[in-house]
C-alpha cells in the first residue's frame, strides 16, 4: 500500500505504550483475581472435574493474553498513523492485520475528545469521530494535540457536500 | 404551496381499526372465548378494555383536530401536540424516497397512504400520512419533486412544470403473461401449496379432531390406484395454479417508469405499493441472481436508497425493478432509467493466489462440525465408523462454495464507478459512484501481505448502512482503489452557506 503516495504520517503520543500497558495490566489483574477466586472455590468445594479443567484452560489463555497484550501495545504504537487534511481523515493501524481507513471530512457528523482516568494521569486524550456509517477513535494523543485535532476536524467537517 | 390543514378525517377510523387489529387477540379472549363473565378477572378486563378504547377514541379525535400539515416552497411543516405543541420542518431536499401503500382498507374508502422517507434514523425519520386522498397524495408527490428541479420556482410555473414532467413519463417495463409464468416457476411458489394445505388440515384437526375420519378416507384412497393418480394430478394442477395466482397477486401489476428526474415502481394487485426515488438519490445498484435465475437467464435489479423501504412494520421490498427480468433487459433498463450509471460488462478476475487463500483459510463451521461428529460418532448409512463421511462431504461442499466464490468474484474501477461481483450460490453485482460511497477501508492480514493481496470495503448510505467488499484482490488494485476514492473531490459539490 501507499506505493506511490504519502500515507498518513502523524503518530500517537509516546506515552501510548505506557498507557496501554497500564490499562491492560489492570484488566488482567482483575481477570486473574476473578479466576483465582473461582479456582479456590473449585478446590474448596471440589466442584465437578470438568469445571476445573475449564478454569485451568482459561488461566492459561489469560496468561498468554496478558503477555500478548503487552507485546501488542508496542506493536500497535509502532503501526498507528493518522492524518487530516481538508478532505480526508486517514487512519492506519494494526500489525498482523493492517487496516487503512479513508473518511471524507464532509461525512463526519461529530467529533469529541475523551479522557479516562489513566489518560488523565498522563495528560492525554483520545479523539473520537462519528460518521454516518461508523465511529473511529484515535486512541492516545497529548491533550493539546488532541484538542487542536478536534478543532481542526470540526472546522473541516463544517463544509457540507450538496447532498444527493 | 399547500396551506396548513388537517389530515384526512378517515384517519380517525383508520387509527381505531389499527388499534382493534393489534388488540384483536385480547378482544377475542374477553368477549368470545369467555362470553359469560364468570370470574371478576374477565369483568375487570372488559372494563379496562372499554376505558382504554374510550381514551384512545377521544385521543384520536383530539389528534385529528390538533395535528396539521403544511407544504411551502421548500419544506414540510408538521404541527402536532394536544397540550405540548410542536412544529417539525423537513426540507424536501432531505427526502430520499417516497413510498405509497394502498391496503384493502384504503381501497375500500378510495384513499391511500404515503410516506416521505428521509435518511435520518429514529422514529421521526419519515413524513407519514396514514390516510390521504389519492389526489392529494399525487399532488404532494409532484409538489416535492417539482421543487427538487428548481428551488426558486414559485407556484404557477411549478405547476405547469409538473404537467410537463408528467406527460414525459416513460414506461420501461410491464410483465407479460410469459413473464408471470416464468416468475412463478423461478420463485418456486408452486411448492408452497402443499405445505399450506397441510397446515390448514392441522388447524382443522386441532379444532374438530378429524384424524379418525381422515385415516379411514386415507386408506380408502390408497387402495385404488386411479384415485391416487387423479389426486396427484389434481394436486399438481392446483399447485401450479396456486403458484401462478400467488405470483400474479404479488408481481402482476408491476410497472417501472421514469421521467427526467425520478424513477417510479408500482406493484401489487390487491395490496398496491408504489415507490419513487429521485435519480440522483440512488446510492447504488445491485443486480442479484440465484442459481435458478442464472440457469434461466433472469436477474433482479435493486436500487439502494438512504431512506427506509418499509411501511410501518412491513418490509415491502419495493426497491426492486421486477425480480425476474431477463439479464439483457436488466442491463438495458439500468442504462435507460439511470443514464448517469454505467455498467461495464468486462471485469477483472481475481489472481490464482487468491484461490489458494480462500481454500486454505480455516473453516470454523467444518472444524466445529467435525469435532462434534468425532465426539458423538454417529453411524452413517449403517457404517459404524461412518461419521467421517459426513465430515468429508461437508468439506467438499465448503470447497465447492469457495471455488464458486472465486470464479464469480470480479471487479473493476471505471472512472467514477466501482463495480464488483461476489457470491457463491447467489451472485450479486454491485455498482456505485465515487461520490455516493461514504467511506472506504483496506485491510491486509498477515497472509495477504505475504502473498501481495488485500481486501477492500466500501460503505454506502442505506437503511441499514451497506458494507460491500471484495476479499483478496491484488495489492496494486487496493492501492489504486484507495487513490480512486481520493479523487472524489472532482465530483462532489460543496454547499455554499
Amino acid at each position: 500500500m501507499y506505493s506511490q503516495m504519502n500515507g498518513p504520517q502523524k503518530r500517537l503520543s509516546k506515552d501510548a505504550v505506557k498507557v496501554w500497558i497500564i490499562s491492560e495490566t489492570i484488566a488482567s489483574v482483575i481477570g486473574f483475581i476473578i479466576l483465582g477466586i473461582l479456582l479456590y472455590l473449585d478446590y474448596r468445594f471440589s466442584w465437578k472435574e470438568w469445571i476445573g479443567w475449564i478454569l485451568k484452560g482459561l488461566l492459561l489463555l489469560s496468561v498468554l493474553g496478558a503477555v500478548w497484550s503487552w507485546i501488542k501495545s508496542f506493536l500497535l504504537y509502532k503501526s498507528w498513523r493518522y492524518d487530516v487534511n481538508e478532505e480526508f481523515l486517514q487512519l492506519k493501524s494494526g500489525v498482523l492485520n493492517e487496516k487503512y481507513q479513508l473518511v471524507p471530512m464532509t461525512k463526519i457528523q461529530s467529533v469529541a475528545t475523551n479522557q479516562g482516568p489513566v489518560l488523565r494521569k498522563y495528560g492525554l486524550c483520545s479523539v473520537s469521530v462519528e460518521t454516518m456509517a461508523s465511529s473511529h477513535t484515535i486512541p492516545v494523543l497529548p491533550k493539546e494535540a488532541a484538542i487542536e485535532l478536534r478543532n481542526q476536524i470540526a472546522h473541516y467537517a463544517k463544509i457540507k457536500e450538496v447532498e444527493s | 404551496m399547500i396551506p396548513a390543514k388537517r389530515y384526512h378525517p378517515l384517519l380517525m377510523l383508520f387509527d381505531l381499526w389499527s388499534l382493534l387489529k393489534n388488540n384483536f387477540f385480547i378482544f377475542i379472549i374477553l368477549f368470545v372465548i369467555k362470553a359469560r363473565p364468570q370470574s371478576p378477572f374477565i369483568l375487570y378486563g372488559r372494563i379496562l378494555f372499554f376505558i382504554v378504547f374510550g381514551v384512545a377514541f377521544i385521543y384520536f379525535i383530539l389528534k385529528w383536530f390538533t395535528h396539521k400539515y403544511e407544504l411551502d416552497g421548500r419544506s414540510f411543516h408538521l404541527y402536532k401536540g394536544i397540550l405540548i405543541k410542536s412544529e417539525r420542518t423537513i426540507p424536501f431536499s432531505k427526502i430520499q424516497n417516497v413510498n405509497r401503500h394502498t391496503s384493502l382498507f384504503h381501497r375500500l374508502f378510495k384513499v391511500t397512504s404515503i410516506s416521505f422517507e428521509t435518511g435520518m434514523t429514529g422514529e421521526e425519520a419519515a413524513v407519514k400520512f396514514e390516510v390521504i386522498s389519492q389526489l392529494e397524495s399525487l399532488r404532494m408527490e409532484q409538489h416535492i419533486t417539482s421543487e427538487v428541479n428548481d428551488n426558486a420556482m414559485n407556484l404557477s410555473p411549478s405547476e405547469m412544470a409538473v404537467e410537463k414532467v408528467d406527460t414525459t413519463r416513460i414506461i420501461h417495463f410491464k410483465p407479460m403473461k410469459k413473464d408471470i409464468l416464468k416468475a412463478s416457476f423461478t420463485s418456486l411458489s408452486f411448492l408452497v401449496f402443499i405445505p399450506l394445505l397441510l397446515s390448514f388440515y392441522s388447524k382443522i384437526d386441532d379444532i374438530l379432531h378429524v384424524e379418525k375420519e381422515t385415516e379411514g378416507i386415507f386408506f380408502y384412497i390408497i387402495s385404488s390406484w386411479w384415485i391416487v393418480t387423479t389426486i396427484v394430478v389434481f394436486l399438481i394442477v392446483a399447485s401450479v395454479a396456486f403458484g401462478i395466482a400467488r405470483t400474479f397477486i404479488k408481481y402482476g401489476k408491476y410497472e417501472i417508469s421514469s421521467d427526467r428526474n425520478r424513477i417510479y415502481i408500482t406493484k401489487g394487485v390487491i395490496d398496491e405499493t408504489a415507490f419513487s426515488i429521485a435519480k440522483e438519490k440512488v446510492q447504488a445498484i445491485e443486480i442479484k441472481q440465484s442459481i435458478l435465475k442464472r440457469l434461466l437467464g433472469l436477474a433482479e435489479v435493486k436500487l439502494t436508497s438512504a431512506g427506509s423501504l418499509s411501511f410501518g412494520e412491513e418490509t415491502l421490498e419495493i426497491n426492486s425493478l421486477y425480480p425476474f427480468l431477463p439479464v439483457q433487459r436488466a442491463y438495458e433498463m439500468v442504462s435507460e432509467i439511470l443514464p448517469t450509471y454505467e455498467v461495464t460488462p468486462k471485469m477483472k478476475r481475481l489472481p490464482k493466489k487468491s484461490l489458494w487463500v480462500r481454500l486454505f483459510s480455516p473453516s470454523w463451521i467444518w472444524v466445529i462440525a467435525t469435532a462434534v461428529l468425532f465426539y458423538f460418532r454417529p453411524a452413517v448409512f449403517g457404517v459404524g465408523q461412518g461419521w467421517w463421511i459426513l465430515s468429508a462431504a461437508l468439506l467438499l461442499i465448503i470447497i465447492a462454495i469457495r471455488w464458486l466464490d472465486f470464479i464469480h468474484t470480479k471487479y473493476i474501477l471505471n472512472d467514477r464507478f466501482i463495480q464488483h461481483k461476489t457470491g457463491s450460490l447467489t451472485t450479486s453485482l454491485f455498482v456505485s459512484k465515487r461520490d455516493k460511497v461514504i467511506e472506504v477501508k483496506v485491510t491486509r492480514s498477515i497472509f495477504q501481505k505475504w502473498l501481495g493481496l488485500a481486501s477492500i470495503e466500501t460503505i454506502n448510505r442505506a437503511k441499514p448502512i451497506q458494507h460491500n467488499g471484495i476479499e483478496d484482490v491484488p495489492v496494486e488494485f487496493a492501492d489504486s482503489f484507495y487513490k480512486w476514492y481520493m479523487g472524489r473531490r472532482n465530483e462532489i459539490e460543496i454547499e455554499i452557506e
